[in-house]
């Protein structure tokens, strides 16, 4: 447990490392900032920090083990129809939760001056997120080549943007980049192997990885329609 | 008005951490029921990620959020975009060597490749990649290029490399695309970006601030499709 404190620190310490010396390196030479804006700034580092370390201690003592109880007990009593709705239900569940997918909540609700509110954003994100990562678990049970629908999903995704009004679209790519994160991250993994683990066929390990990469297809998508629906 | 928003940003996590905690508890009623102990430990985790958040936002909110939204305004009032696509790139590439998941992807992408890509590689390959993209979301915001002329052609690149890889990369390479875009570059560098947008004449904040993300998350898919590919080629 300790030991693991201690590896959390570091990675929370690094990260937060090049951001200081940006900033740092900037306010010398380039800019003149105020000092209270750098006390903010400071503090503001210091609540990440924090933030940051606490957040992922809670994801390594409980929620990693949450998901791999919840995979590893849906294969073993659940049929094909039932792992997907959980999966759904679960993909949707952490995305919410993601704090990149906050960040970019707050940032648009900001921006856009509440009109696109954090919270319908967040909604969007995380049910477009956890329908295509049940699709992605589907893939694997069906067996479809991951390249063939990843292909096909980007060139979806180019098509759609230029029906999409033009400002939604930055914040659309945005989102699928966001929801890949500390807490989605380990979660859809922990799926992944749990089905890849009770295929029939050899699998490869092309199955289990790009969950990922499909699942933040979702958001983007999600976003585009709603910025057709908004218009 | 810093404690007010501690309040608002404690209700958002709350709703933001329900349905998972919804979801859990019915799971363990219905299917899983395990010993009390493990419920225990999952509630003390979900409680520590909890706090870990508000604090995160809180700081986000006050401090990250309004400085780099200064900053932005401050750099896009100096007008000289070379710089700030200069700074960016140091700062990618920073970013990226200091992200522990990159080091993971890296091992992994040696073992996919048994041994032909080093980890090493992987990783000069990947910091150069991230910091070449960061550059060039600065200068898109900076003279105002259309983020379709940088997505566009990735994305098309992306599709071709997809037919001439093997699957076992393809898929590496995606989820690398998870790794790069983490709390920081999210955090601090959308809202500079958002700022620097709002300060400069010409741009729109929501057309021209936001993309960044997206930009950065391809930089990894293409660094290691390609970088497989040639190697394959090699073999």
């Amino acid at each position: 447990m300790l030991k693991e404190s201690r590896e959390v620190l570091r990675e929370v310490g690094l990260a937060i490392l090049p951001i200081t010396f940006f900033v740092t390196i900037l306010n010398t030479f380039f800019l003149d900032l105020p000092l209270s804006s750098l006390v903010r700034f400071l503090g503001g580092a210091f609540l990440v920090a924090i933030g940051l370390f606490l957040f992922l201690q809670g994801v390594r003592v409980g929620l990693l083990a949450m998901g791999e109880m919840v995979g590893a007990e849906m294969l073993e009593k659940g049929n094909i129809v039932s792992i997907l709705l959980i999966t759904f239900v679960l993909g949707v569940s952490v995305t919410v939760a993601e704090p990149g997918v906050q960040v970019l909540a707050l940032n648009v609700d900001l921006v856009t001056g509440g009109e696109l509110s954090n919270t319908l954003l967040i909604g969007v994100v995380g049910i477009s997120l956890g329908i295509f990562l049940a699709f992605a678990i589907l893939r694997i049970f069906l067996g479809i080549s991951m390249g063939y629908i990843l292909a096909i999903g980007y060139a979806v995704i180019i098509i759609f943007s230029f029906f999409t009004p033009a400002n939604f679209v930055p914040i659309a790519f945005d989102a699928g980049g966001v929801t890949t994160g500390p807490m989605t991250v380990p979660f859809i993994l922990s799926i992944g192997l749990g089905v890849t683990s009770v295929l029939p066929r050899r699998s490869e390990m092309g199955d289990t990885f790009g969950l990922m990469g499909l699942a933040s297809l979702g958001p983007v998508l999600g976003i585009m329609l709603l910025g057709v629906l908004f218009q | 008005m810093i404690l007010s928003r501690l309040w608002a940003i404690t209700g958002e996590v709350i709703l933001a951490l329900t349905p998972l905690v919804v979801f859990f508890l019915l799971f363990q009623l219905v299917y899983a029921r395990k010993p009390w102990s493990f419920v225990r430990q999952v509630l003390t985790g979900t409680g520590l990620a909890a706090a870990g958040l508000i604090l995160f936002l809180w700081g986000v909110q006050v401090g990250f959020m309004p400085v780099a939204r200064e900053m932005g305004a401050a750099l896009a009032a100096l007008q000289r975009p070379y710089l700030l696509m200069g700074l960016g790139f140091l700062f990618g590439l920073l970013a990226t060597i200091a992200e522990p998941a990159v080091w993971v992807l890296c091992g992994q992408v040696e073992r996919a490749s048994a041994g032909y890509i080093p980890e090493k590689l992987m990783l000069v390959v990947l910091s150069l990649g991230v910091g070449l993209f960061v550059a060039l979301g600065m200068g898109r915001v900076s003279f105002g290029w259309p983020l379709y002329y940088l997505l566009l052609p990735g994305y098309i690149l992306a599709i071709i490399l997809i037919f001439f890889s093997k699957p076992t990369f393809i898929a590496v390479a995606f989820d690398a695309g998870a790794v790069v875009t983490g709390p920081m570059i999210v955090t601090f560098v959308m809202a500079l970006v958002v700022g620097i947008a709002g300060a400069t004449e010409g741009r729109d904040p929501i057309l021209d601030g936001f993309g960044l993300v997206a930009l950065v998350a391809l930089a990894p898919i293409l660094s290691v499709m390609i970088l497989g590919l040639f190697f394959e080629r090699k073999e």
